[in-house]
């Protein structure tokens, strides 16, 4: 007993010499300074200030008051840009995206002694507003008709759960990227219930808890939803819901930073290569070209800094196809663009709401428990809006979304729109899926693009595969190999047929 | 002698007057013819030690070998930096030929000097196109760190060599190795002639390097263009270890003593650089740590101060000279074609480049002193030698060598062997001035192996 009040009293002293507390009035001392017998006459609170906190405050104030003492100054003629890249870099991923900063932080993570690889992230717009990351409606779901797509988004869902085991950082505040999980609802008409069949069939050999409704039981769990022409539908149990794609990226970004890697705001306006005619075995010529640096252009100036590196990797989202045409080399991904509206219903369908997605192509769900809905939809080919800006047109919403959406839920007949936005998708033009591995023309440049709607909630496990791909030369957890580049050139779509 | 000495310094007007593409092959032509001439200066003739002789320069047992390996290296950097020079524009380059070749008329003179202040006037004037080198045509934004560091280094160790050097002039009345030999030096133990001990060999400690003051190899090494690390790891680390050989010959009953701590800083050093290499991530800085450990062994083997001492260490230094400048050289050929030295990046290079797959594993066995290579010869002689200096000391040794052949595989293994990323798989092949770089390097090896008395008398 009294072992452990005297392990208290040294816990409670040792804590005092390790903070140094301010009280804000003076306290009265006893002439004899024993701990534990003094009594302080104070009425607000204590203010603990933690030194060794603050160690790098006092350090930097210290090291401030010694120059402005010592002779001389610290100007220089020499204006140095603080913010230019490095001259050479091991790797350097263009684009800063979530893909971007994903593969930075796992290429931080695989690399087996500390500070072995030099890695650069070249960004042009840091206040990302062109970006498809912070524009995404930032939905993650299992339901994809591909394999490898389902595996993705699981282990990208396991992730994001337990994301402060990977991203959390000492010291500083932990992640919440508020991801909130709640099914994704796929309804189907009576032509597409045996694709959603056989999708489903593909997602519960792959691991993912899918549920096949039929309309009496999709009525009985979801009472707001009308059902007339619904034949199926498809309900995700666990691993779907939705989050804030920007705490995502910043968490990734603030994680990747500490573990070393060096963020660059600039341009990609060059790849300078070396172009080399090889022969195959069979004796076909073949045009190899290697990147041998990257010229990256300060903002709002002419200064541009030539970035040697041996790895470039292409996550440059929507634009990744202007950037492979300094290479000259063509790569089937443009930018499309898509419109989400804020819509206010007071009214609507409460927190069992899940992510509707229509059969017409429409999708919402809830956000926040304010009564405000996100909702869009995909055109079809004819109806692709022009992608050079991101204006919003609110027809299509009056024309394409209102209609079907007060159709499936009668409550939104009555809602106003109060905000809108538009983002840009890295649109594979080839077959909607993700392009993840090097370039067979161009040999040290890796892609991971082409993602066309489901980058974000892929992100953390095609960050992993592409480091795998650049450390240990293969993938070792999953295997995306299907999503080569040389599909394209084979002429073997990888068709995702759920796209949203 | 002249008829090395005064050639290599008449290669300056065949680089600046010769139109560019003949200035490179003529250069490393004449390098050649007078690399093999100077193998005569391994044919010892007469009774005297030295031969060779003029005024001012003579060779005899222990500079003879360093002055064929000085000699060997100019047409191998030409050869090895033709690739990188390339793109520089004309001027540039016929500087960088005259850097190489001031280099080595100057480590020539040194090597041969028979007089102990010119030996010191040279080793002080190869810091200068060194630096220039380093500085100049280094490759990241480091290299000015580095090239400080070397400079620096090595300046604060000579300064008191100068003045030792001084006071041994004074009291002997010359500083010519002719005659020093017969003197019988026997300094007694006061403080001031402690003091002079250490000032004599703290510079060529620092040169060599010893453990602890090591700091400037890693990043010279790194910094500085393959040439300059091929002359830096093969001859300028030499010049300490000559230079050494030659002063304690001055410095007689106080070596016993006052080397003990150092022989056992070398020691150490050796198996604590050894272990560095373990942790490298980057090639070069692998075998830069590799050579701080290797001539930590012939520190400790001049320092005993014994014939086997002496013998190992030369044969040493001659088979690393010849090892670290071949293991750099392959390191740039990887650097030249991924712009990385980062050892993770470049794995199972053996599946695309499978002959120079063969050179690496030869510079690598020879780097973890294979036998019947002279590598082992030297680390052997030493080895024995420092056991008799003190039982103890096989414990370090041993497991240095155990170490260095933990790392020389592991470096062979990781670049080599294992899984082959797919951003290297369209390599450039080899080319032949590769191949015969490479040949050149370790084709006297092999010779050495077979007939190691070339070296020793």
């Amino acid at each position: 007993m009294f072992a452990w009040r005297g392990l208290q009293r040294d816990f409670r002293s040792l804590r005092g010499l390790l903070t140094v507390t301010r009280d804000a009035q003076r306290c009265s001392r006893l002439p004899e300074g024993r701990l534990g017998s003094r009594r302080c006459l104070r009425t607000s609170a204590r203010v603990y200030i933690d030194v060794i906190k603050d160690l790098e405050r006092h350090l930097a104030s210290g090291a401030r008051k010694v120059a402005d003492a010592l002779p001389g100054s610290s100007w220089s003629p020499i204006e140095i840009n603080p913010n230019l890249p490095p001259e050479c870099a091991d790797i350097v991923i263009v684009g800063g995206g979530v893909v971007g900063w994903s593969i930075a932080y796992w290429l931080k993570r695989k690399e087996r002694v500390r500070e072995a690889l030099k890695v650069v992230v070249v960004e042009r717009d840091p206040t990302y507003g062109r970006c498809s990351t912070v524009l995404s409606a930032g939905g993650i779901r299992q339901q994809f008709s591909l394999q490898e797509n389902v595996y993705l988004s699981m282990v990208s869902a396991d992730f994001m759960r337990n994301i402060n085991d990977y991203l959390g950082v000492l010291n500083e505040d932990p992640v919440d990227i508020q991801f909130t999980q709640s099914g994704y609802l796929f309804l189907a008409g009576e032509e597409g219930a045996e694709v959603m069949q056989e999708n489903h069939e593909v997602q519960r050999k792959a691991g993912a808890k899918v549920l096949l409704l039929s309309p009496t039981q999709l009525k009985h769990k979801f009472p707001w939803l009308n059902t007339e022409g619904v034949a199926l539908a498809s309900y995700g149990l666990e691993n779907e819901g939705w989050l804030d794609p920007w705490s995502l990226l910043n968490a990734f970004r603030r994680k990747a930073v500490s573990m070393g890697v060096i963020p660059c705001h600039g341009e990609v306006t060059d790849l300078k290569h070396t172009t080399n005619v090889m022969k195959t075995s069979d004796g076909e010529k073949r045009t190899m070209k290697r990147i041998k640096s990257v010229q990256v252009q300060m903002p709002n100036s002419l200064e541009f800094q030539p970035v040697d590196c041996t790895i470039v990797v292409n996550a440059a989202g929507a634009f990744s196809g202007r950037l492979t045409q300094m290479i000259g080399v063509p790569l089937p991904v443009e930018p499309r663009k898509r419109y989400i509206y804020v819509v206010h219903c007071p009214g609507g369908p409460g927190l069992d709401s899940p992510l509707l997605i229509d059969s017409s192509g429409i999708f919402f769900r809830r956000e926040g428990l304010g009564g405000n809905y996100i909702t869009g939809a995909s055109p079809t080919e004819e109806e692709e809006p022009d992608a050079t800006d991101l204006e919003v047109d609110h027809q299509f919403f009056e024309d394409r979304i209102w209609p079907h959406l007060a159709n499936r839920v009668p409550v939104f007949e009555r809602l106003k729109v109060t905000g809108a936005w538009a983002g840009y998708y890295d649109y594979n033009t080839f077959d909607q899926n993700a392009i993840v591995g090097v370039h067979p023309s161009v040999c040290n440049m890796y892609l991971a693009t082409g993602f066309s709607g489901h980058g974000l909630q892929q992100s953390p496990a095609v960050g992993r595969a592409v480091a795998e791909l650049i450390v240990d030369g293969s993938f070792q957890t999953l295997d995306l190999s299907g999503f080569d580049f040389r599909r394209i050139l084979a002429d073997k779509p990888m068709l995702e047929r759920n796209i949203v | 002698m002249l008829k090395i000495l005064i050639p290599t310094l008449m290669l300056t007007p065949t680089i600046w007057f010769s139109p560019l593409r003949q200035a490179w092959s003529a250069t490393m032509t004449y390098g050649l013819l007078l690399a093999t001439m100077s193998l005569l200066w391994l044919k010892h003739s007469s009774e005297t030690t030295w031969t060779h002789m003029n005024s001012y320069m003579a060779v005899d047992y222990i500079s003879g070998p360093l002055l064929v390996l000085t000699c060997w290296l100019l047409p191998l950097m030409i050869l090895a930096s033709r690739g990188h020079m390339s793109l520089e524009p004309a001027e540039r380059q016929r500087m960088f030929l005259l850097l190489l070749t001031t280099l080595q008329a100057l480590l020539i003179l040194a090597f041969s000097a028979t007089e102990l202040m010119m030996f010191y006037l040279m080793f002080e004037a190869t810091l200068i196109p060194t630096l220039a080198m380093i500085t100049r045509w280094g490759n990241q934004a480091e290299r000015l760190n580095a090239g400080t560091y070397f400079l620096f280094y090595t300046l604060a160790g000579s300064l008191p060599l100068l003045v030792s050097l001084m006071v041994l002039q004074n009291s002997t009345g010359t500083l010519s190795l002719l005659t020093l030999s017969f003197n019988h030096f026997n300094l007694d133990s006061t403080y001031s002639n402690k003091a002079l001990w250490v000032g004599c060999l703290v510079a060529l400690l620092v040169k060599m390097p010893l453990y602890g003051v090591h700091l400037w190899l890693p990043k010279a090494h790194v910094e500085a263009p393959v040439a300059g690390s091929m002359i830096l790891a093969a001859v300028l680390l030499k010049l300490g270890g000559y230079g050494m050989m030659r002063i304690t010959m001055l410095l007689t009953p106080l070596t016993k003593d006052l080397s003990y701590p150092f022989i056992i800083l070398a020691l150490w050093g050796l198996i604590m650089t050894a272990s560095i290499c373990l942790r490298q991530t980057d090639l070069k800085s692998l075998i830069a740590y590799s050579s701080v450990a290797h001539m930590g062994l012939v520190i400790a083997g001049i320092l005993t101060q014994t014939t086997w001492g002496y013998l190992g260490a030369l044969t040493l230094m001659v088979a690393h000279g010849l090892t670290s400048s071949a293991l750099f050289c392959l390191a740039n050929t990887n650097y030249e074609r991924t712009h990385s030295r980062t050892i993770i990046l470049i794995r199972g290079a053996q599946l695309i480049l499978p002959l120079m797959g063969t050179w690496w594993l030869i510079a690598s066995l020879a780097n973890l002193a294979l036998p019947p290579l002279p590598n082992l010869v030297g680390e052997l002689l030493l080895i024995v030698t420092l056991f008799k200096w003190s039982t103890w000391s096989i414990i370090l040794t041993g497991a240095a060598t155990l170490i260095t052949a933990a790392y020389s595989l592991y470096m062979f293994l990781l670049t080599q062997r294992g899984p082959t990323p797919p951003h290297i798989l369209a390599l450039e092949p080899t080319y032949t001035r590769e191949h015969l770089l490479l040949a050149l390097h370790l084709l006297p090896l092999l010779l050495l192996t077979l007939k190691p008395e070339l070296i020793w008398n």
